[in-house]
């Protein structure tokens, strides 16, 4: 198995303060056969310090200690991990042949993924790993937008200038916020969940009418569009909705917005600008004080008046059109995003060590250019539901399946006793006084046959089979008869074989029975 | 022997074999059941060979052989085979009875005896219905006992339009009816016999392959009441009373066992003989969820601390038990667990293993009291209060989504809640699924551990450890 070095850069954005690789992380890595190399200062902003990268066995290595020994080039190493996207100078640093993974945006970054196709290396986008079950722990999406919504929530609350949960003072009594969410994804969810947790009153919308029973499991009033159409696109995600329905749309926000405090939105369409939810005359409706946060402010935002980055105050409503909200956790996001970044490469080593391998569904979706060759994307499969949120602890009422059958088998009995009763009478009407009387023996011993074997212990069905079975070879009976007169003709030949093998079951049958009975014995006391 | 003497014999046997069923209602006179029946078929026997040779003892070599032979054959096969290989024995000696009623069949159609015009017609029918139904019950039972002992796979055969080609031959069965009854001598008729025993054959593999390993004690139910039928049919060819009350019990005992083990999986009948389970609709559901999470494993050290803390474990076994042979280890850990004065109790679901009452069995086999031993309705509301479950080897009969999720192929089965007890431990070799093919989210649920490995190998190391 051979080793991989696994560089570890500096995050050069402004608002990025996250980190791709947490100390804690080192160890599990240098097991799967990793050498890590970190930039110094890399977790300074996350609160990882480099000694702490150190202790944990990673290189750590500034500009001066690489001029000397390129190797330690965290930029060099066979497998560069980054959170947000490197600038094309940055990737001109990436030796050939190596593999970066990162959030990457193909569609947007055109310009980089060019770049990166120069530099002949391979590119890994995390935020192409498809939404399957299998990569849930590696989907870096769903993890920071968990921390987008929570912060999302706060950063609304503090901006809001009332309380979020209800309060009772001697000077007077407030209600609970009102808070509106938009978009029930991942995002949406956690925003729903910590609005509630600070006892706001939730209502959520969103075009895909089967989130409504996650909304309501969190706590929220999902608000229902008098208008039937779903909003269910590929892979956990929402499609764009007909004229129709934007209008009805619309009108339903107008009407919130007279009432809520906070607007919360986080509605994507994947590759697409944001859709527009909150127009000037939904916002015209909003009350001075409210607060709106506009998750999707990055995609050009839900908000008209959304800017990106940017704390924007429009007639007294203050819209927050902040990208960076994980980062503003850039501990715990780190920590989440190193954890996801694991499991992904945990998924990656094979037996020889890691390996970009194609044939693997998630590394497949999740690879955007591979050994300096963009690839297309891969074959669309069936899309799977987004994770959902663990159900409420409650079993769902439980089918009575008792009451059915005992109707079914009432209908049945009914049934079958009219078929009885109609044969019987054709039987008695054309059939020969013989064969009647051993129809009448035959009827008669099904009823007694039904009545005792209902009573037979469920402990004991093994061997009543292996007993009936054994009566059943009472056709030996008949083999015996046809057998007796002797000689050489076929019925004795076929009646001798008949009795041959009724009394292997026959014999077989009753000692099977036997052999097992004396193994049933009662505990004796202890 | 008189007329009157035989006739009384007879009923003599019948009552025997109607008392010796009685006597299984509870295991302690079950025994004693048993005997019964044996002193039954005895007086049967000695009764028909007394009618046979009252003109003349020309067959007795043959018949006396014969018997004889048989006799030890059986023998041997019960006593040779180990418990574990009990279901296929009760298919296979299920499939003597049904060839035997064919052979029946036959050769009284070819030696009717004296019959009026009536009585011949009627007669010729009763073989043709003897015949079909054996030919079917015997090749069922043969492929139930192939799937049962692996020689086949235990998985659905679905031919293409086999529906079709089913009520083709059935139509075929009884289609050709009416040109044997029209056949001009007995070679001709025999002919038709033949032919209908080929294709009564091919329709007993067609249904049976059909049918999944998990419902295998439904269809081993469901031929074990044909075996009955077809002695039933033999008895009104031979016009022979105590064949048809025995045949008419052992259909009707047959049928119960189909229908108890039915509801347990709450299927209608029909859905389980042309339903192909798990296969057809079900089955993307089952591929394409995959599991809802992360499993937590446990390891034996886990386990055994566990257990040590615990005062009620409930046992809930299944077919990986039988398959890994792991019974006499379960009855050990069972011992040295009441050693330590914790209450330790099984929970039998009606389908677990391959043949109703399998699990039963198999417990018994090992010396594991039957009273410790309870049937799902007994223990189901005492999971709440259980310390730890063990589920050894069992799957789709623990499946919480058989109570909860509608979409699940098995909604609506009655199920074991393994899931309420404080700490629910699953052996299991793999992540697999169980016979019906769905996943199951006990393995996610929060209080479930898993301890992959054989069955027989994790209880062995549980018992070394606590006995230390």
């Amino acid at each position: 198995m051979h080793r991989t070095t696994l560089g570890v850069p500096r995050e050069a954005g402004a608002r990025e303060k996250r980190v791709a690789i947490v100390p804690e992380t080192v160890a599990k890595l240098a097991e799967l056969g990793f050498d890590v190399i970190v930039e110094a200062g890399a977790g300074a902003e996350a609160g990882f310090d480099d000694a702490a990268y150190e202790e944990a066995g990673a290189t750590v290595s500034g500009p001066e200690s690489y001029r000397e020994a390129p190797a330690e080039d965290p930029w060099k190493a066979d497998l560069v991990v980054k959170v947000s996207p490197p600038s094309e100078s940055e990737a001109k640093r990436l030796r050939e042949g190596a593999t970066l993974v990162s959030l990457l945006q193909p569609e947007s970054n055109s310009e980089l993924m060019a770049a990166l196709e120069a530099e002949k290396v391979s590119a890994i986008a995390l935020d192409k790993i498809p939404r399957i079950t299998r990569a849930q722990k590696m989907d870096v999406l769903s993890s920071m937008a968990n921390l987008a919504g929570y912060r999302a929530v706060l950063e609304g609350a503090a901006a809001y200038q009332g309380f979020m949960g209800a309060q009772v003072t001697a000077a007077g009594t407030d209600p609970p916020a009102k808070v509106l969410v938009i978009g029930a994804g991942v995002a949406g969810l956690a925003a729903i969940a910590t609005a509630h947790a600070m006892g706001a009153e939730v209502r959520a919308f969103d075009v895909r009418p089967a989130t409504a029973e996650q909304v309501e499991s969190l706590g929220g009033k999902f608000l229902m569009l008098d208008f039937e159409e779903s909003g269910e696109g590929g892979g956990g995600y929402a499609k764009v909705m007909s004229e129709e329905f934007i209008e009805a749309e619309m009108a339903l926000f107008r009407e919130q917005a007279r009432e809520v405090d906070l607007v919360i939105t986080t509605a994507l369409i994947p590759g697409k600008k944001a859709p527009t939810l909150l127009p000037e005359d939904v916002v015209a409706e909003l009350r001075p004080g409210s607060v709106v946060v506009d998750l999707a402010a990055a995609a050009g935002g839900n908000c008209v008046y959304t800017k990106a980055d940017e704390v924007v105050v429009h007639e007294g409503v203050t819209i927050l059109g902040y990208t960076d909200l994980p980062s503003r956790m850039a501990h715990t996001a780190s920590r989440f995003f190193s954890a996801n970044v694991r499991h992904l490469l945990t998924d990656m080593v094979g037996e020889e060590g890691f390996v970009l391998d194609l044939e693997d569904e998630v590394v497949r979706a999740a690879t955007q250019i591979h050994e300096g060759e963009r690839l297309p994307p891969p074959p669309r499969k069936e899309p799977t539901p987004p994770p959902k949120p663990e159900p409420p602890r409650e079993a769902a009422p439980r089918k009575e399946p008792e009451e059915e059958s005992g109707a079914g088998k009432a209908v049945g009995t009914v049934i079958g006793a009219a078929i009885a009763a109609a044969a019987f009478a054709l039987v008695g009407l054309f059939a020969p006084e013989d064969f009647v009387q051993h129809f009448t023996v035959f009827i008669l011993a099904c009823f007694v046959g039904w009545q005792i074997v209902w009573a037979v212990a469920p402990a004991l069905h093994t061997p009543l089979m292996s007993v009936t079975n054994a009566i059943s070879g009472i056709v030996l009976v008949g083999g015996l008869v046809q057998a007796a007169p002797g000689g050489s003709g076929l019925p004795v030949i076929l009646g001798a074989v008949a009795l041959l093998i009724g009394t292997i079951n026959v014999a077989g049958g009753f000692l099977v029975t036997e052999r097992m009975l004396g193994m049933f014995k009662k505990g004796g006391p202890k | 022997m008189s007329a009157n003497a035989i006739t009384v014999s007879y009923l003599a046997a019948a009552v025997l074999f109607i008392v010796a069923i009685k006597g299984f209602a509870k295991p302690e006179t079950a025994k004693g059941g048993n005997r019964l029946g044996i002193l039954g078929m005895a007086i049967a026997v000695a009764v028909t060979m007394a009618l046979a040779f009252r003109e003349g003892t020309a067959g007795l070599p043959i018949v006396a052989g014969t018997v004889a032979l048989g006799t030890v054959v059986g023998a041997f096969l019960a006593r040779s085979l180990p418990m574990t290989a009990m279901p296929e024995l009760v298919a296979l000696l299920n499939s003597f009875g049904g060839l035997a009623a064919v052979f029946v069949g036959m050769s009284s159609y070819l030696e009717p005896g004296e019959l009026d015009e009536t009585e011949r017609a009627i007669h010729l029918v009763e073989c043709w219905i003897g015949v079909a139904i054996g030919a079917i019950t015997f090749t069922g039972s043969v492929v139930a006992w192939g799937k049962l002992r692996g020689t086949f796979s235990g998985a659905p055969r679905l031919l293409p339009g086999r529906h079709l080609l089913n009520l083709a031959m059935l139509g075929a069965i009884v289609g050709m009816c009416w040109p044997y009854l029209d056949a001009v001598d007995a070679d001709a008729g025999l002919q038709w016999l033949l032919i209908l025993a080929g294709v009564a054959a091919v329709l007993g593999v067609t249904l049976v392959v059909a049918i999944g390993g998990a419902d295998m004690p439904v269809v081993v139910s469901l031929l074990n009441s044909y075996s009955g039928w077809a002695a039933a049919s033999t008895g009104f060819v031979l016009r022979n009373d105590l064949l048809i009350v025995t045949g008419a019990i052992v259909g009707a005992s047959g049928a119960i066992l189909t229908i108890i083990m039915c509801r347990a999986m709450n299927r209608s009948i029909l859905n389980v003989v042309f339903g192909g389970f798990g296969t057809a609709g079900s089955a993307p559901a089952a591929s394409g969820d995959g599991p809802q999470g992360e499993v937590q494993e446990t390891d034996v050290d886990g386990l055994v601390a566990e257990l040590k803390q615990a005062k009620e474990v409930v046992i809930v076994p299944g077919y990986g038990m039988a398959v890994a042979r792991a019974q006499h280890g379960v009855k050990e850990l069972v011992e040295l667990l009441q050693e330590r004065d914790v209450r330790v109790r099984f929970a039998i679901h009606p389908v677990a293993g391959r043949l109703p009452g399998h699990m039963n069995v198999l417990l018994a086999e090992a010396g594991v009291p039957y009273d410790i031993v309870l049937e799902m309705d007994l223990i189901n509301e005492d999971f709440p209060e259980t310390d730890v479950a063990l589920v050894i080897g069992a799957n789709d009969i623990v499946n919480p989504s058989a109570a909860t999720d509608a979409s699940s192929p098995i909604y609506g089965m009655p199920v074991l809640e393994v899931w309420e007890a404080k700490r629910t431990v699953v052996f299991k070799r793999s992540m697999s699924t169980g016979y019906a093919g769905v996943q199951n989210p006990l393995f996610f649920h929060e209080r479930t551990r898993m301890l992959f490995g054989d069955a027989k190998k994790s209880v062995d190391a549980i018992v070394g450890q606590l006995r230390d």
